[in-house]
C-alpha cells in the first residue's frame, strides 16, 4: 500500500483546490489546522474519505494518532504500519 | 441568524432573494424562537426569545449599543426604536451594511447606524458602549475569545454583554464527523461555515476576561420547536421558495433542518444564552 510522495501528493493538492485553501508551498512540516492550512474538522474529514477512496486507507482511520502535518499524510503512506 | 461567511462576494439582487427566502422561512426576526408550549407561534417564540436577550442586556434609553454580527439590521432598528438606544451594528457583509442601512432609513431610525466591522477585531474605541449584543452571530466567528475580548474591552465597566446562540453539547470525535459529513456538509451549505462550541466555553472565557457571568442558560428544549415551524413555513411558501432560490436550496433547507432538529434531540447541538457584567 505504499504510495509514491508525488501521487500523495498531488491528491491532497487536488483536495485543497477543491476547498480553495492551496497554500504557496505544499510543504511537509506544514500543519494541516489553525495557521497552516487551516483545515476545519470536517473538511479533514472529507480528505480523510478522499485519501481512502485513493488509496483504500487513510491515516485519519487508521486508529493511531490523528495527523498533524503533510508530512505525517505522507509519512503513513510511505511507511505504513501493515506493509 | 447570518448566512455569508467573511470575504464572500454575493452579488445585491442574489442577497436580496436569499434574505427574502430566509424571511419567509424564519419570519422578521430572522433568529430561534424560544417557544413557552410547542403550540407558541414563531413570531411569538422569536419576539420571546429577543425579550430574554434584552433582559439580559438591560437596555436604557440613551444607552450606546454595539450590535455584533448585526445581519441585516432588524435587531439594531429595533433596540433603537422601541428602547431609544442609540446601536452601532456591525458586521463583515458588506452587503448586511447596505440591506441594514437600508432598513434603518425606511422605518426612519436615526438611532441605528450600520459599519463594515469585524467582532474579533472591531477597532473601536475602549469603553465606548453601555451594551454589546452578540445574537446568532458567534458559531460564525472562529475565534471566541476574540469576539468576548473585543466586545467587552468596548464597554464601560458595568456594561452588559448578552449573547445567544447555537451551542455544542458534547464533544463530536473526528470518526463521527467522518461518518456524519454528509449532513455536516448539509449544515454548512444551508447556514454558512459554522463552528459551535460549549454553552459553559463562553462562559469560562468571560470569567477569564474579568466579567461576571450573570446568565448562562440552556434554552434546548425551548427552542427545539424552532425546526417545525420553519418547516412549517417552507410547506406554506413553497412555490415563492422555489422561484427565490430554488427547489434544491429549499430542499437542503428542510434536510438541514432535520439535521439540527435530531442534534438537539440526541443532545449533540443546542442554544444557550449568556449574560455578562464588565466589572473594574
Amino acid at each position: 500500500m505504499a504510495q509514491d510522495k508525488n501521487t500523495t501528493l498531488a491528491v491532497i493538492e487536488q483536495f485543497l483546490k477543491l476547498v480553495q485553501k492551496e497554500p504557496e508551498a505544499l510543504t511537509d512540516d506544514l500543519p494541516l489546522y489553525g495557521e497552516g492550512l487551516g483545515l476545519d474538522s470536517l473538511e479533514a474529514a472529507e480528505l480523510s474519505a478522499v485519501l481512502e477512496d485513493k488509496f483504500g486507507s487513510d491515516p485519519f482511520s487508521a486508529g493511531g494518532d490523528l495527523p498533524q502535518t503533510v508530512g505525517d499524510i505522507l509519512g503513513f503512506y510511505e511507511a505504513p504500519a501493515t506493509a | 441568524m447570518a448566512t455569508e461567511s467573511p470575504g464572500t462576494y454575493v452579488p445585491a439582487a442574489h442577497y436580496d432573494r436569499v434574505h427574502g427566502a430566509w424571511r419567509l422561512i424564519m419570519g422578521e426576526e430572522f433568529h430561534y424562537g424560544s417557544f413557552a408550549t410547542p403550540h407558541t407561534s414563531l413570531p411569538e417564540a422569536t419576539a420571546a426569545l429577543t425579550s430574554r436577550m434584552r433582559e439580559g442586556a438591560v437596555v436604557e434609553p440613551g444607552d450606546r449599543v454595539l450590535d455584533v454580527g448585526c445581519g441585516t439590521g432588524h435587531q439594531a432598528c429595533e433596540l433603537a426604536q422601541q428602547l431609544g438606544a442609540q446601536v452601532l451594528g456591525i458586521t463583515t457583509s458588506g452587503r448586511g451594511v447596505a440591506a441594514a442601512t437600508a432598513l434603518a432609513a425606511e422605518r426612519e431610525v436615526p438611532g441605528a447606524r450600520f459599519e463594515p466591522r469585524d467582532g474579533t477585531d472591531n477597532g473601536l474605541p475602549d469603553g465606548t458602549f453601555d451594551v454589546g449584543w452578540v445574537l446568532e452571530s458567534s458559531h460564525l466567528m472562529r475565534d471566541r475569545r476574540a469576539l468576548l475580548r473585543e466586545t467587552l474591552r468596548v464597554l464601560r465597566p458595568g456594561g452588559r454583554l448578552v449573547l445567544c446562540d447555537i451551542v455544542r453539547k458534547r464533544a463530536i470525535p473526528f470518526s463521527e464527523v467522518r461518518a456524519r459529513r454528509g449532513d455536516f456538509a448539509t449544515l454548512r451549505a444551508a447556514f454558512g461555515d459554522a463552528h459551535m462550541e460549549p454553552l459553559d466555553q463562553y462562559a469560562d472565557i468571560l470569567r477569564s476576561l474579568g466579567a461576571a457571568v450573570t446568565t448562562c442558560e440552556d434554552l434546548t428544549a425551548a427552542t427545539l420547536p424552532t425546526f417545525a415551524a420553519w418547516r412549517g413555513n417552507v410547506a406554506s411558501h413553497r412555490e415563492e421558495l422555489d422561484s427565490l432560490i430554488g427547489s434544491v436550496a429549499v430542499d437542503q433547507f428542510v434536510a438541514a433542518c432535520d439535521i439540527l432538529e435530531a442534534f438537539w434531540m440526541d443532545g449533540t447541538l443546542g442554544y444557550g444564552l449568556l449574560a455578562a457584567t464588565k466589572t473594574g
